[in-house]
């Protein structure tokens, strides 16, 4: 990684607030709004607003998703299997940065 | 190229039936996958499994790479005989997406075939948005500070024109935006898989992660500096030069300050609306005493002062 004098790609920091709507995060994830539904109801994405028409997700879906995605495809889960394994997937995150937080304090 | 051992890479012996294929395999993929996994090592690791999946979880290729012989080693120089494959027939099936980027051992024994299926995907889709890809970039804790302009490096498995799937190499230089934290990720409009058709090319995620820092540990926004202090600085408080991500500033230390202790530097953690904060965590360091003066000076303080560094052991 070097710095050049090229002033690059702009970037954008995909923040909590930055929302977008079901078709968007279709688009953006390559796949059906059924499927999409599916990980609304089985709680793996949360969307804002209580029906379809209406449902507004958080950018930062698109990257969960898009694990979703990879895990359905590679290890050929289910949804409610996929739905548990991003689940405890979450809580090893959490653990693992408490654990570094407590490691860094002592 | 180097003959690879699929058995040995699945934990098999060249006996092990269909079912015991697919067991080591499922097994195998969970442990590895790069999602599940954060280890060094674990996405090189998943990929090899998917690669030897592949072949021997595939009866008619099976047969053909178990025809090679038995008595090559993991590692060992490869030239497929001429004609190797001659009387087996591929029905053609190949997993999807684990399997995009194979070694060339395995391109060169099954190539042919894959090429034939990656053209009649790409022609099977018609106008599709291309995909969003998905990276990792690892930045320096000063480009959060400053913001930068840093260059990576991507590989991505792409169908060309001809249909054959081959890895493309692009290199990238990404606006590094001030303020970023590691776990965020970086959106770069446009730069996913191009787009086939009239529809435009998918976005490229980034997840962001620092390179450890010889100096600050970072939490969130937060940094945590170590200060090395005398007793006497800990013990009388002192005026001391530290460093920041910003550059150097004066810290009074207070006196009476113990071991561990946590000097706050508001506002100057990593940059933000509400910016986090830097803390400054004392190490109290030791005078060796090598010197007659530093046993003197340590004797003096044994015998002058009535200090009980243990008083919960009780007299």
């Amino acid at each position: 990684m070097t710095q050049t004098g090229t002033p690059g790609v702009p970037s954008q920091i995909v923040d909590a607030d930055i929302m977008c709507t079901l078709d968007e995060l279709c688009r953006a994830c390559n796949v059906e709004a059924g499927w999409i539904a599916e990980l609304v109801e089985h709680g793996i994405i949360e969307p804002v607003g209580r029906a379809q028409p209406e449902w507004r997700f958080a950018m930062l879906s698109v990257v969960r998703v898009a694990k979703a995605k990879r895990l359905e495809r590679d290890l050929a889960l289910n949804l409610p299997g996929l739905a548990l394994a991003l689940d405890l997937l979450d809580e090893i995150d959490d653990l693992r940065s408490q654990l570094k937080l407590s490691r860094q304090l002592e | 190229m180097e003959y690879k051992d699929y058995y040995k890479v699945l934990g098999l012996e060249r006996g092990a039936t269909q079912d015991e294929v697919k067991r080591a395999y499922r097994k195998l993929a969970r442990k590895y996958h790069p999602d599940v996994n954060k280890e060094a090592g674990a996405e090189a690791a998943f990929k090899e499994v998917g690669e030897a999946y592949e072949v021997l979880g595939d009866a008619e290729k099976r047969a053909a790479y178990d025809q090679l012989g038995q008595n090559w080693k993991s590692g060992q120089e490869f030239r497929p005989p001429p004609g190797w494959d001659a009387g087996f027939e591929f029905s053609g099936a190949t997993a999807e997406g684990a399997g995009a980027e194979f070694s060339d051992f395995f391109d060169a024994l099954f190539g042919r075939m894959r090429r034939r299926e990656g053209g009649a995907r790409g022609r099977a889709e018609f106008h599709a948005r291309g995909e969003d890809h998905h990276a990792k970039i690892l930045i320096d804790l000063r480009d959060a500070f400053s913001g930068a302009t840093r260059t990576i490096s991507l590989r991505a498995p792409e169908i060309d024109e001809s249909g054959e799937l081959a890895l493309r190499h692009r290199t990238l230089d990404v606006q590094i935006p001030k303020g970023v934290v590691e776990g965020q990720h970086l959106r770069l409009k446009g730069q996913g898989a191009p787009g086939t058709g009239r529809l435009p090319a998918g976005d490229l995620y980034l997840e962001v992660q620092f390179k450890p820092d010889p100096l600050y540990r970072v939490v969130g926004r937060d940094l945590y500096l170590d200060l090395p202090v005398a007793p006497w600085e800990a013990a009388l408080g002192a005026s001391v030069r530290i460093p920041t991500p910003t550059g150097p500033i004066m810290l009074k230390v207070p006196a009476g300050s113990a071991q561990g202790g946590k000097l706050r530097l508001k506002g100057r953690g990593i940059p933000a609306a509400e910016p986090g904060d830097l803390y400054a965590v004392l190490k109290i360091v030791l005078p060796p005493a090598d010197s007659e003066k530093a046993r003197e000076l340590y004797q003096k303080m044994a015998s002058d002062l009535a200090f009980d560094p243990r008083p919960q052991f009780g007299a």
